[in-house]
């Protein structure tokens, strides 16, 4: 058998996770960093590994892991504004139609949007074709908030989707507003809450979609949307 | 991004918005000028926290509640804490 080729750099190796040959969504930000930051960052994150497989506490490789994310993402800059709108809730809290929208690619399965005109895709063949994702128009997914979890699929080229998969609630809130609701702590909720793929043509999304978006919370007397982008 | 186009669009359509956001994201919501902005310090692709911790996303959504009801003006930017974060900062080396 021949050895296998050992002279991959380390730069290679780090980008490699940013849709490469070991693509790895929660580690992407690595390509990000300097080599030196990436290294030791790497280095910390085995010895907090070996730390808590030894007593079990593994928040400090949680942690470990943010402080990277948070590293690589800091210098990540696109849109500007120097300033923006506002608009005051007029009514407490608990006199609200809530809404809830959000970019993490959630859809019920029996409405697949497929995206780029592909049936069924694949979580795969969605990170393969992530840039593609960019320069579409994004659709906006309609989930009524009596869907089982069940009933539901997460598909997104741009971020890693296995605790979603698992847990539509850790990027899709829609269950815990309903029990907000049921609770009394917000009035009523529009019909359906909403996703969309996030990795999209924001001059589509600014100029084409986002009029009819607004239009439907509107038309449903919404009074406030929370918004969650992954 | 993207939310970041949608909360300035409802915004200007007088309806109310808050986003809960990864903390990773910090840089990123405060350039858009966004209203309300809760970072939470979660992993990316997790802004709830883990899946199945059901307490952890019921306080998330109370506390984006509050600061959509608290918030006074434009570029409110609000990191949320809980017991597991400053236990997870204690452990820091």
């Amino acid at each position: 058998m021949e050895r296998e080729e050992r002279t991959e750099s380390f730069e290679s190796f780090i980008k490699s996770f940013f849709y490469g040959k070991r693509s790895d969504l929660s580690f992407k930000f690595m390509s990000d960093l300097t080599l030196n930051d990436a290294s030791n960052f790497i280095q910390a994150l085995f010895k907090d590994t070996m730390d808590s497989l030894d007593d079990g506490d593994f928040s400090r490789v949680k942690q470990r892991m943010l402080q990277g994310q948070i590293q690589g993402y800091k210098e990540q800059k696109n849109f500007e504004y120097d300033k923006g709108p506002f608009h005051p809730l007029e009514k407490p809290v608990s006199e609200l139609k809530l809404s809830l929208l959000t970019s993490s690619g959630h859809f019920l399965k029996a409405f697949d949007p497929k995206p780029l005109g592909v049936e069924n895709m694949t979580q795969k063949q969605a990170e393969n074709r992530v840039f593609d994702f960019l320069k579409e128009e994004p659709q906006l997914s309609d989930i009524p908030f009596d869907s089982m979890p069940k009933d539901l699929k997460v598909r997104h080229g741009g971020y890693d989707i296995r605790a979603a998969v698992k847990d539509p609630n850790v990027s899709f809130p829609y269950q815990r507003m309903v029990e907000l609701k049921e609770q009394g702590v917000i009035k009523a909720l529009t019909s359906s809450a909403y996703s969309f793929v996030g990795a999209c043509s924001q001059k589509r999304l600014l100029k084409k979609t986002l009029p009819d978006w607004v239009k439907n919370f509107i038309d449903q007397g919404t009074d406030a949307v929370i918004l969650v982008p992954v | 991004m993207s939310v970041g186009h949608v909360a300035r669009a409802l915004e200007e359509a007088k309806i109310a918005t808050v986003i809960i956001a990864v903390k990773s994201f910090e840089t990123r919501m405060r350039m858009m000028s966004l209203p309300r902005v809760l970072l939470t310090p979660q992993l990316l692709g997790r802004p709830m926290g883990s899946p199945f911790d059901e307490n952890l996303q019921i306080n998330i959504l109370n506390a984006a509640l509050q600061l959509l009801e608290k918030a006074n003006q434009n570029g409110i930017v609000q990191d949320y804490y809980n017991t597991d974060t400053i236990k997870a900062f204690t452990n820091e080396k």
